[in-house]
Formats: structure tokens, sequence, C-alpha cells
């Protein structure tokens, strides 16, 4: 009965929202005000507001804007075309019929979600390049594919279509279950009742799921670096890069472009959370029920091997390649027996190793930007949903803007912001500095959850507290907060996976000198040590996806139902 | 004894002066005026959207009013007017919730102790009074227990029990047994009232079922949109309905439309004779109270009625008749067998019929 803006009598702790509130302010607003005011007063930098918008025009009008932007646009879309073209056929498959080993195939293409694409990248290259792994297994190289524009959107599609896969393969099975099979009773056979039916419906998940892919490939830093600068080939997260890392630095022109890039990507997030909260042709969500599916019949041994060589493309062979990089001690060596050893592994991890320090620094930033961002979050997420007004309106944008900013962008946002002279204090060229950058890319996933959990909890839990005499600051730290904590804690998890091997942010705003994980990595591999590079890539993974891996399913175990939002 | 809520004699548990709030253009509850004396009980009665439940969130102070004033034993805790609005935590309340509300990461006694720990009592008192409180709701067994792990009827037990334990001046009950099945309701109401009783609770109870009210409480006040339409003793309620909304919610009987002609008061439309009107009027409704009408009884008043339809219950047979000559439909229980299509004579007293005047309509 109480509507959102009626004067409750049990607010939401003022402590919290103010908090949540400076947060926010520091975590995200901060680095967008400085794009902006960089991009309009190119002179900031040395104290002055002269020439606004001087070098803003020049630059929206260089045609090297226009070729960056065009680029990105075509990767963009050709990333979508392959995704989907990877992702449709195998989702109604799965959706339709007994694929048999259903569960085997979902949970190999859930792996592409834990490798980090520019490991994948890499993988790759080391694969199709000249006398690569694929040249000395088959005799032939695919490095002019690789190293091509439509090399790199195919790479890209590899890396996201199982975010369409999933979404449309339980898109198409609930509306199989629900309304496909009331247009059979109708007299529609099966294919003409998916075409007509189940299809339709799935168009908005469809295009949502690649939407979806569309801002993750425009943002996406670590695989055109690693193939597109082969080729020539820039887009506007690169071009941002080179801008801010290579003489002569253009601080005006990386924020000019980072204003057109965040525009693409909160484009392509808008019309996305548009066609999800449409009222007139909502999205289907729910369990897929259990429903007979067909069986496949002669057709099994084809869509089986279907399955297996898309699952293969996108799993096994990075990883492979990983391994067999890290494994070998040269690359030259080739895959012979005598060229394997643990060598690589035993330099990377032997004492005083940069290797080990680098480990050490990512495990530590990625620990504590779980549990900075998991408590930013539970509380931004909660004054949210307490808050009333104006108050909450901006305090939401705040939290969900990071969805649109790129990792280049929040860290050049975050070198315009602190690494200003006339500051007395500041974080820049700290290892703080990345933490900030970790955080603001990060946050919306834990308020996502939070908010998740906090809307399955009743109101009259808080209430109750509240009537039974604690005040709003206490019934948050002993009702609320234990009760959102499961969620909270996986939620925490996945900002560790992701922080602990981000690479372009980690790149740009390291202090000189501080490696982590995915620095390391980088520079390894240009330098020519690609054994050390994947090795540490393998350990990465291992940490960062099985460690988490085990602890989620560990907490659903022990949580077996007692806990909401968990399952 | 007096029955009288808006005596000012002794102290008062819980008194509400000219209290009115709105969401937005909507106004939910309307210049309500309620006093309850200490040990005694309110119902709040009342169809979904009446206000009532806003009102008890005002009263728990989950909510703030526009206007008026609300005193708790004594103490005004808020009142807008003059800038009072005490949070929930500082009104010192117990409240039973419709969904239970217990924590669900806590155990039973950790639930019921949390209202002890707020007022920073020592742990050997807290437990003592846990025991206890657990004890009179019959639960003791289940301390260490999760709410989960408990029934419905156990969950809100344990629910009461927190909202006692602190010996609170004022225990509020939103709707507390209607997340229950009807053969629970009606034992878990005769537990509420006897704990009512021994602990000398002062209590509102939020309900829509006019039984749980008419059972619990030594006044009720009937609410609807945003107004009290009666606030009286179950027994006036029920014998004496001021209006034929009241009689309409507590389903006390038929409600029929009268009109005077020059020989005297007819049901409307049709030429059915009713007695003497003991008011001045030209149009009036008229309550034929249920408990009233008996068939083939002593009343000295006749009325034909069809046996439309017949349901068995545990205590009789539950008829619909339509009165002979309108489309009126009156309930009663019998005993004797009848079935659909019988016409049955029913008889009543003429003091029993209850007149509702109906202002002249101008015209």
């Amino acid at each position: 009965m109480a509507g959102g803006s009626v004067a409750t009598g049990a607010e939401g702790s003022s402590f919290l929202k103010w908090t949540a509130t400076l947060g926010l302010l520091i975590v995200v607003a901060v680095p967008c005000l400085f794009i902006v005011v960089q991009a309009i007063f190119p002179e900031f930098g040395s104290g002055s507001f002269a020439a606004p918008f001087s070098l803003f025009f020049k630059t929206l009008a260089d045609p090297d804007l226009f070729g960056l932007a065009g680029n990105t646009l075509i990767l963009g879309v050709g990333t979508v075309v392959c995704a989907a073209i990877l992702a449709v056929p195998i989702a109604a498959l799965r959706a339709l019929f007994r694929v048999p080993g259903a569960l085997i195939w979902d949970a190999l293409l859930l792996v592409p979600f834990m490798i980090p694409p520019y490991i994948a990248a890499l993988g790759w290259i080391m694969t199709l390049q000249p006398r690569g792994y694929l040249e000395q297994v088959a005799g032939f190289n695919l490095a002019p594919l690789l190293f091509s524009v439509y090399g790199i959107m195919l790479i890209m599609g590899l890396n996201t279509f199982s975010v369409v896969y999933f979404v449309l393969s339980r898109t198409f099975e609930t509306i199989g279950a629900r309304y496909s099979d009331v247009g059979r009773v109708f007299g529609a056979g099966q294919w003409k009742s998916f075409w007509r039916i189940t299809f339709p419906l799935a168009m908005p998940g469809l295009a949502a799921s690649l939407l979806l892919v569309f801002a993750m490939s425009i943002e996406e830093y670590g695989t055109p670096a690693a193939l597109g600068r082969r080729i020539g080939f820039e887009v506007l997260v690169t071009g941002i890069e080179n801008r801010i890392s290579e003489w002569p630095i253009d601080l005006p022109g990386a924020a000019t472009l980072s204003l057109v890039l965040v525009s693409m990507a909160l484009a392509a997030f808008t019309l996305q959370r548009w066609l999800l909260t449409r009222r007139d042709y909502r999205i289907v969500s729910g369990k897929p029920q259990a429903s007979d599916k067909r069986r496949l019949g002669v057709w099994a041994l084809p869509v089986v091997a279907l399955f297996a060589f898309l699952s293969f493309l996108a799993t096994g062979l990075p990883i492979l390649a990983i391994l067999a990089t890290a494994l070998t001690r040269t690359i030259s060596g080739g895959l012979t027996p005598s060229n394997f050893g643990l060598d690589n592994f035993r330099e990377l991890l032997g004492s005083g190793s940069d290797g080990l320090v680098a480990l050490g620094n990512s495990l530590a930033l990625g620990v504590t930007t779980a549990l900075l961002a998991g408590l930013l979050g539970a509380i931004t997420a909660y004054s949210v949903v307490k808050g009333r007004g104006r108050f909450r309106i901006v305090l939401d944008a705040l939290s969900i803007t990071p969805n649109s900013l790129p990792g280049v962008v929040v860290a050049v946002g975050i070198i315009l912001a602190w690494n200003q002279p006339w500051l007395p204090v500041t974080p820049y060229n700290t290892p703080f500095i990345l933490l900030l950058a970790y955080i603001c890319i990060l946050l919306p996933q834990p308020v996502r959850y939070a908010t998740a959990s906090l809307h399955q909890l009743g109101d009259n839990l808080e209430a109750a507290a509240r009537v039974s005499g604690s005040g709003p600051l206490r019934a948050f730290v002993r009702i609320v907060l234990p009760l959102i904590l499961p969620s909270m804690v996986t939620a925490m998890i996945l900002v560790f996976a992701v922080a602990s091997r981000e690479l372009v942010a980690s790149l740009l705003v390291a202090p000189i000198g501080f490696q982590t994980i995915a620095v390391y990595i980088w520079q390894q591999f240009d330098q020519g040590s690609a054994g050390l590079g994947m090795a540490m890539a393998f350990c990465a993974l291992v940490i960062t996806t099985l460690i988490p891996l085990v602890l989620v399913s560990l907490m659903r175990w022990i949580s077996k139902g007692t806990v909401a939002g968990l399952n | 004894m007096t029955t009288n809520p808006i005596s000012m004699s002794g102290k008062h548990a819980l008194s509400v002066r000219s209290l009115s709030m709105s969401y937005g253009t909507e106004r939910v509850l309307n210049e309500i005026n309620v006093d309850l004396r200490a040990g005694q009980v309110l119902g709040l009665l009342g169809p979904s959207g009446c206000g009532k439940t806003t009102l008890l969130r005002l009263i728990s102070g989950l909510l703030l009013p526009d206007e008026g004033e609300i005193e708790i034993a004594g103490e005004k805790v808020a009142a807008p007017a003059v800038g009072i609005a005490l949070p929930p935590e500082k009104r010192g309340l117990g409240m039973v919730f419709q969904d239970y509300a217990l924590w669900p990461h806590m155990s039973v006694a950790r639930n019921v102790a949390f209202p002890l720990e707020m007022k920073r009592l020592g742990a050997v008192e807290r437990k003592e009074r846990v025991v206890k409180a657990l004890d009179r709701v019959g639960l003791a067994a289940m301390a260490e227990r999760r709410p989960s792990d408990l029934s419905g009827g156990q969950q809100q037990r344990v629910a009461i029990a927190r909202a006692i334990v602190a010996e609170p001046p004022l225990v509020l009950f939103d709707e507390p047994l209607s997340n229950l099945d009807r053969e629970l309701r009606e034992t878990m109401v005769e537990e509420i009232a006897d704990l009512v009783g021994e602990l000398n609770l002062s209590a509102v109870y939020v309900t829509h079922d006019q039984s749980e009210a008419l059972t619990l409480a030594n006044h009720v006040a009937v609410m609807r949109a945003g107004r009290i339409e009666q606030l009286a003793t179950p027994d006036d309620l029920v014998n004496q309905p001021k209006s034929p909304a009241v009689a309409d919610f507590l389903r006390l009987g038929c409600l029929l439309p009268a009109v005077k002609d020059s020989d005297g008061w007819t049901v409307k439309g049709t030429n059915l004779r009713l007695p003497a009107a003991p008011f001045d009027g030209a149009e009036a409704e008229v309550l034929l109270p249920e408990r009233a009408l008996s068939p083939n009884g002593s009343g000295t008043e006749k009325l034909q009625a069809e046996v439309v339809r017949t349901q068995m219950h545990s205590a009789g047979q539950a008829l619909s008749l339509r009165v002979s000559g309108t489309d009126h439909l009156i309930r009663i229980l019998t005993s004797t067998p009848v079935r659909s299509g019988e016409l049955l004579e029913l008889s009543f007293l003429p003091e029993d019929l209850r007149w509702f005047p109906v202002a002249a309509q101008a015209t």
C-alpha cells in the first residue's frame, strides 16, 4: 500500500544514504565529470577554462574520428552477426530437441564467460599464426583470416556467442512450453509453430542479447589491440589508449573520443533496457517447464558434432593453445615431446619472481575491490530501494552509469581527475588508483545482485525490527545485511574474478613498475616471452575461475534452499 | 463497567485525534478519532482499501500522518502540527504482521529476544523472558529451531511471542491470521483472546474478518473509505448497526428498500407490506436481521420466500431464499431439511427490524 512518494516513518538510515552518495560521487561521478570538462576545455589541465569547445569540434570533425567510430561500428555489428550465426541454430536445437549430452554442452559453453577475451585472443594467435599449432598439426595456417577484420569479428563472436545461446535457448524453451504448444493444439505443425509463434515471441530477447554483445564488443580492448594493430585496424578503444599512452599525449582528444564511445554504449544499453522493460511485448522469462522435446533421430550425430565443434572452438582450443604455449620450453621448438616441460611455470612461480609479485598484487587488489564494491553496492542498492523522489533517481542513475563506461574510458576519467597538478594529495601513482578504477567498472554487479535480493525481502522484515526498537542503521546491519549476504558474496566473487585480471584500465593507470596479472601477460607477450605470459594466463584462469566456482557451489550447497537469492 | 470508549477516565493506551492521511491526491484516512483504554482491544474492521492497515501503520510509525495527533500511553508520538514524528523504534510497541516477518537468519529464540536486546536488557533476564514468552505461546521446545522449520501457525505464535516479550503498552496486530487456514484461524483467535486477557494487553487488531473482530475486541471500529463508519462494542454493532453499510459488511441480514405510501410501508417496487417504521419519512432501508427470522416461527409478521439454494454446513443447512415477489435474497440457517424450490413462511417480530432513513432526494 505504501506508495513511493509518501512520507514513511521508517526511512532508511541517512548515514547509509550519505555514504552511498559520497561513494558514488567519488567513484563514478568525478571521473565522468572530468572527461566532460576536459573535452570542453582543452586547457583545463593547466588550470584554465580558456577556448571552450575549440578542440571538441575539431576532434569531432577529425577524419580520424570518423575512421575510428566507423571501425568500431563495423566491428560491433560484425561481432553481433557472427554471434547470432553461431548461437541461434544451436539455441533452437537445444530448446526444441533432445540433444544428447545437453548439460555437458551447456557447461562447456559457460567457459567462455570465464576466459578473459584477451587471453582467448592470444590463444588464437598462437594457434593460427604462421608456424602456429594448426600448421604444426594440420600443415596449414589461417593467419590471413585471423589478422583481418573478419578474423577479429569471428574471434569476438566466438567469445560472446554463449551470451546469446543461453538467453535464447531458455527463451525458446519457455515460449515453447507456454505458447507454442497452444499453437500446436490449434493445428500448427512443430516447424510452423516455431516460426509463427516461438521465434517472433523470442525476438525481443534475441535483440536484447545481441545488443549486449554489441556493447561488449565495442568496449573490448584486448582482442582488437592484439589482432587489429598488426593490420592497422584501430577502433575507438584502441584510439583512446593510443592518445593517452603514446607521445604526443592528447588528453582532450582522448576525452572527446571517450564521449563518442560512451554515447554508442549508452545507446546500446538504453535500447536494450527499453526492450527488456517494454510492456506490450514482454520478454518471456521464468523457468522453462519440462516439456517433451522431440527426438533427433538420424540427426543426433551431426547435431552432437556441431555442439562439440562449437564448444571446442569457444572453449577447448584457446585453453589448449594457452596450455601448449605454457608447457613448451620454446615456441620455435614446436609440439615435440622433447620441448615439453614445466620451465615456464618454474620461472613464473620462482620465489621473488615478477610473476609472483604480479599475482600477489592482483589477488590483493581483487579481494579488496570485491569487499569495497560489495559493501558500496549493498549500501547503494539499499538506499535506492528505500529512497524517494529525485534523490533516488540520481543515486540509481549513478550506480548503473558504469554499465556503459568501457574500462578505457574509466581509466581516462581517473587519469584526468586524479592527475591534476593542483591536487594536494592524490591516489594517483599508488595502487589505490587501480582500486578506484576497478570499483567503478564493477560496481553495477553488486548493485544488481543486492537490488534483486532486496526486492525479495518482505518489507515487513525491516519494519518488524524498527517496531521492535531498532534504529535504521542497526536494522540494516542486523536484519537486511545478513539476509542479502549470500547473494552479495556471489556478486563479490564475480567482482573478484573480473577485477583480478582486468586489462586495459590496469595498463593505463597502474603506477610505474606496478604489475598485475593482466599487465604481466600483456607485456610478456609483447616482449616475445609468450611461454611465460601463457603460464601466467593459465594460473590466472585457474585462480580466478576455479576458486570462485568452488566457493559458489560450496555456498549453494551449504545454504541449500534456506536463503533467498542464491538459486 | 463502562463501555464508552470516549470516556476520559483512566489511562489511555492509545488516543488518535483528527488523523488524516493522503497518498498523492487520494485521501485514504479522513479525520479519524479513536481512544482505547489500557487493557482493552480495539478492532479495526473493514474491506480491503478502507484504510485500516494505513491507520495501523500510522500508529506504528511506519507511516507518518499529514494531519492530526497520535498518543501512545500518554506520550505524543505523531503530531505534524507541532513537528513531532517519533520513528517506530521510539514508540515501544509490539507488532504482529500478516506475513509473520520472522527473521529467517535467526533462531526462534533470537527472534523473540530481539526487542529485549534493543532495550539493552542483560543476558540472564533476556533469556528468562524469552522462555516465558515462548512458553505462553506453547513453543518453548522450539526455541533453537529456525523459523522456516515451523508451520504457519507456529510461526505466527513466535511472532506473537516477539510482540509481547517486551511487555509493550500497546500491541498491534495486522491481519495476523489471514494467512492461516480456517480451522487454525478459529483456534488461534481463541488463543489470542486468552493471551490478551491473561496479560491484560492493550491492543489494536486489524482484520477483515468480522468474527475475529467480534470475538477479540472490546470495541470495533468498522471502517469504510477512509472513515470510521461506526465505533461500538460488538454487541451494539450487531444489534444497533448505524448504517446499511455496516449491516451489509457484517452480513447481519437482508437489506430491503422501503417506501411509505398512504397505507404504510412497503418494500419498494412490490406490494409487500412492512410494519410501521419508528420515524417520520418517506423512504428508508430496512434490515431484516438473519437471526430474527425463523421458518414457521411464532413471530407476528410473516413473509413468503422461495428456497433458491441449499448448502450443507456442519451447524445445519444454509439456505438462500428469495423473498416472494422480489429479487431480494435472505440467508438463514435451519435444522429442518428443505429442498430447492420449496416455499417457506418466515416470521419475525416488528421490533427486530432496523430502519435506516433515506434522506429525500432533491429532484
